[in-house]
């Protein structure tokens, strides 16, 4: 069986304890099938049980293992250690918990914040009396393709790895949130729902014009969703009911010049930087790679000067390599 | 002292139906509490779907689906509660998809619903590959929506009553390490399985450990037909992770060590699609007699094999089951077959409750996995349990709130507290001589050895021996992390302690259930004995620690036992 020693270097606080958070290391025998999570449960059963991280399904169905894996976020039960050791080409991975949200202990981060966000939201169906039944007796019903607009957005299991790498969040406290604004699309689009459209108001009381289509929501989904998309069509919706000439576009503008000025599309460019081209390859964000293929998806708004810039600037990087 | 009028224990399937009836009626006081946040919980994990008459592709009757479950409890459950359960079943399937949830659609828009193992008609709603998944955000949603109250990561510790009634309970704040008494008119436990207690071979969550059964048993309930666990045929060999039916059903192949295709001794005809029990039974009979495979870790193991399926078939027809195996185990069943074992799955014994989710202790409910109703019987059908959670968690939630009306708060001792707190403090203080992951692996080789997939007196007894030492060991056990701030160390003591208590209870009723029947198979009563133990166990704790049992009959109306034969 194939197998290799390894160096777990985990950001680790405890709040009662330390006045700052500081890295420990540990080594490990690891073998071929070996997840992250049985990684992180060794260290607590054999040689630290404080440890302290969260973990329940084993299955990449709960959503609570998501920890940073050399920067990004990850299920720690869905990652396979000698596979991601090879990708990194490295003997070292960094395990960090998830940004965006306030450090609680060791790997286990606040999660109230952004549930909070989310209800805020309204992310429930208020049933439409005109559509849905009024008894029991009786299925609403909802032709394959009508399901088929949302039922993607349904796969999500809050794990908040998008929040924690998304742009937005980072830079605007209103703002939604991907998994969030991802969500009240897919009741925006469910024909039992009451609202509607309408829920494109909340997108926009919620700022999701300030979403800057770094895509890294969509690189990060455990669940292959991208939450951006349902963002980008809920803009279109919300041009739809009327929120037309809406300061929106010229706001998204502002935030993009406001980002180049501070130098925060850097972070953007983050993997190009700790992961070499080949890495950045396979983890390019979807729309950069539809954009390479010449298919640019979200037709709201044009793809704006710096992301064109930005898609030239991987080109040669890749020409490069 | 927190106070409401109802609380819920678990936030599954089971929790937040009964969260969701309780808001129905204004002006009471309630609260959901679980040890983890809602969607977390592992009604999220069920994949394949949620039974229903619904007779959308087929005629279908709520007859027919309490026959096949009758039939499939091997004639245990009480058929009172299986007629109520599939008389309810349509009307709450379209109450959840009037909640917005995403069920897969048939062409006319209707419910798509598919077949599965021992239905006689295609019964099985579900969305996709992730049933589970979505019926738990959707009630989630819904309790947003009517501002159900959530007390998020605390641990329950003990029920406190007065032997005729609930007063509440106490928890563990495991963000700040406080334990608090909770007063409370009712209480509805909704805690969900405890297939852990095979740690090293189960397909459940990590918290499946059987807090609410244990604390029903401290607290002096009884405890029904626990010798009843579910083996799947297939989990994965290192994590017990589930490899559904799907791979099988597609064609693939159980090969043991000889390279031979075994099932041909077992099931000339259905072969690897066989019933679950009987497949388990198969598979551990290749690897008792030599003739599996075993890994440097000393994992036993026999072979799925979907190779000769072809790369495409696979990527198509089991997308998920080929990335469950590649991320889960590293393994590309594309190149390479699958490793697999039995893997305890479902607990159908439980909290002794009726229909209305009632226990003997009055303001105390159980629901869901955690309780026995009994609508499950000597054995699960597929597609049945996240109908069982539904259902009762619904019933209980209403008969809860009508009734807390005409109930007084009980008065609740201060001191019960301390008694918690002390009992963490002696375990902080503890003198450390045993380690708790080596216990663990001890308790889940001696129950999979003795109280597995097959069981007979001698070993049985072995077993009981075994956890007893177990039992005794574990007072030595020392928390090592003194953090009041989410300490998972003390959390994952206190669920061990919470599985030695069940453990001994499913050993117990294995040993006096002398038959066969559905998922309890004694190799020295291979037969099911209808005269002698057409009955219900109900195990109880007496005050000196030792358990007791007692038999309760089981309740046939219309189906009279027959043999039941596939
Ligand atoms: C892999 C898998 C697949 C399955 N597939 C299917 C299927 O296709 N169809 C089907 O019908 N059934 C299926 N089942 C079975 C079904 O999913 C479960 O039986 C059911 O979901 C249990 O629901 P529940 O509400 O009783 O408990 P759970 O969903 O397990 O919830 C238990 C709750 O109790 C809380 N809790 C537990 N202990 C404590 C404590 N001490 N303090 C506070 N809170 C606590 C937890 O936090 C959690 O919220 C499957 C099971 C598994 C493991
Ligand atoms: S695309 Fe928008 S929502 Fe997604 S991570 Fe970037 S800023 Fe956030
Ligand atoms: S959208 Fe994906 S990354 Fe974001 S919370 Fe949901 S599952 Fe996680
Ligand atoms: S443990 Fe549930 S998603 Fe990883």
């Amino acid at each position: 069986m194939e197998k290799r020693e390894a160096t777990f270097r985990i950001k680790r606080f405890n709040p009662l304890k330390d006045t700052k958070p500081y890295y420990q290391e540990f080594k490990l025998t690891v073998f071929k099938g070996m997840t992250l999570l049985e990684v992180l449960q060794q260290i607590k059963d054999k040689i630290d049980p404080t440890l302290a991280f969260r973990a329940f399904c084993r299955s990449a169905i709960c959503g609570s293992c998501s920890v940073k894996v050399n920067g990004f976020p990850k299920l720690a039960c869905k990652t396979q250690v000698i596979t991601e050791l090879e990708k990194f080409k490295t003997d070292t991975l960094t395990i960090e918990p998830l940004d965006n949200m306030e450090v609680i202990r060791d790997l286990i981060v606040d999660w109230d914040g952004a549930l909070k966000k989310m209800e805020e939201l309204k992310p429930y169906l208020i049933p439409d009396p005109k559509v849905v039944p009024q008894t029991l007796e009786e299925e609403c019903k909802v032709l394959p393709q009508e399901l088929k607009k949302y039922d993607k957005f349904t796969d999500c299991i809050l794990c908040t790895s998008c929040f924690s790498a998304c742009t937005a969040v980072n830079i605007d406290e209103k703002y939604g949130g991907p998994f969030q604004l991802a969500r009240l699309y897919r009741f925006a689009v469910d024909k039992r729902d009451a609202l509607k459209g309408e829920r494109a108001k909340i997108g926009y009381a919620y700022n999701m014009w300030n979403c800057v289509r770094c895509e890294k929501c969509a690189d990060v989904c455990p669940k292959h969703i991208a939450p951006v998309d349902g963002i980008m069509k809920l803009r279109g919706i919300s041009i739809e009911v009327g929120l037309k000439d809406n300061p929106g576009a010229r706001h998204v503008e502002a935030f993009y010049k406001s980002l180049l000025e501070s130098g925060t599309l850097n972070e953007v460019l983050l993997p190009l930087r700790t992961k070499g081209i080949k890495g950045i390859i396979e983890n390019l964000p979807v729309g950069i790679k539809m954009l390479l293929k010449g298919k640019a998806h979200s037709p709201i708004l044009k793809p704006i000067k710096e992301h064109k810039s930005l898609v030239k600037l991987i080109k040669v990087a890749m020409e490069v390599e | 002292m927190l106070t409401y009028d109802i609380v819920i224990v678990g936030a599954g399937g089971g929790g937040l139906y009964a969260a969701l009836e309780t808001s129905r009626k204004k002006g009471l006081k309630v609260a959901v509490i679980s040890k983890v946040y809602p969607t977390r919980s592992h009604t999220g994990a069920a994949q394949g779907g949620i039974n229903a008459a619904l007779g959308n592709v087929a005629p279908d009757s709520p007859e027919k689906h309490a026959y096949d479950t009758v039939k499939g409890s091997d004639f245990l459950a009480d058929q009172d509660a299986v007629e109520l359960m599939c008389e309810m079943a349509p009307k709450i399937i379209r109450e959840m998809e009037h909640m917005g949830l995403p069920f897969s659609r048939l062409e006319n828009g209707k419910i798509a619903q598919r077949p599965f193992g021992g239905a006689s008609f295609p019964r099985t709603c579900y969305a996709a590959d992730k049933t589970g998944h979505v019926m738990l955000q959707t009630l989630y949603e819904q309790c947003i929506r009517f501002g159900v109250h959530f007390l998020n990561e605390w641990f329950v510790l003990s029920l406190v009553h007065n032997g005729e009634r609930m007063a509440g309970l106490t928890a563990l704040n495991l963000r700040n390490g406080k334990v608090e008494g909770i007063r409370a008119k009712a209480v509805i436990l909704a805690t969900g399985g405890h297939a852990r207690i095979y740690w090293n071979r189960t397909s459940n969550a990590l918290g499946n450990t059987g807090d609410g059964v244990a604390m029903a048993l401290r607290a002096g309930v009884g405890l029904k037909d626990m010798e009843f666990v579910q083996f799947h045929p297939t989990g994965l060999r290192r994590s017990g992770i589930l490899v559904t039916e799907g791979a099988r059903g597609e064609g693939g192949y159980l090969i043991n060590s000889k390279g031979e295709r075994f099932m041909e001794r077992y099931a000339p005809e259905k072969l690897e699609l066989a019933p679950r029990d009987l497949v388990s039974r198969a598979i551990e009979t290749e690897i008792m007699e030599g003739r599996g495979f075993k890994d440097e870790e000393g994992n036993e193991f026999v072979y799925l094999d979907l190779r000769h399926l072809g790369r495409k078939k696979i990527i198509e027809r089991l997308p998920q089951i080929r990335e469950l195996a590649i991320d889960f185990e590293g393994i590309d069943p594309i190149k390479e077959p699958i490793p697999v074992r039995p893997t305890a799955h479902y607990s159908m014994g439980g909290i002794d409750a009726d229909k209305f989710g009632r226990t003997e202790i009055k303001g105390l409910y159980a629901v869901g996995e955690c309780a026995c109703i009994s609508v499950h019987g000597a054995n699960r059908l597929g597609g049945n349990s996240l109908l069982d959670i539904v259902v009762f968690g619904k019933i209980a939630g209403e008969d809860a709130s009508e009734s807390v009306g005409e109930w007084e708060l009980l008065p609740f001792k201060e001191s019960l507290v301390k008694e918690e707190e002390e009992r963490i403090k002696s375990l902080f203080d503890g003198e450390g001589k045993e380690n708790l992951a080596e216990l663990r692996n001890q308790l889940s080789d001696a129950m999979s050895k003795g109280v597995g997939i097959f069981r007979e007196e001698k070993g049985i007894k072995e077993a009981i021996e075994k956890v007893e030492e177990i039992r005794e060991r574990a007072q030595k056990l020392k928390v090592y992390d003194r953090s009041s701030v989410f300490n998972t160390n003390l959390q994952q003591t206190l669920e061990f302690l919470n599985m030695v208590e069940v453990a001994r209870t499913i050993a117990f009723g294995a040993l006096e259930r002398k038959e066969s029947r559905g998922a309890h198979f004694r190799k020295d009563f291979p037969k099911r004995d209808d005269e002698k133990f057409l009955k219900h166990s109900v195990i109880k704790r007496r005050e000196d620690g030792e358990l007791s049992i007692s038999w309760k009959p089981v309740v046939i109306t219309k189906f009279k036992p027959e043999e039941r034969k596939y």
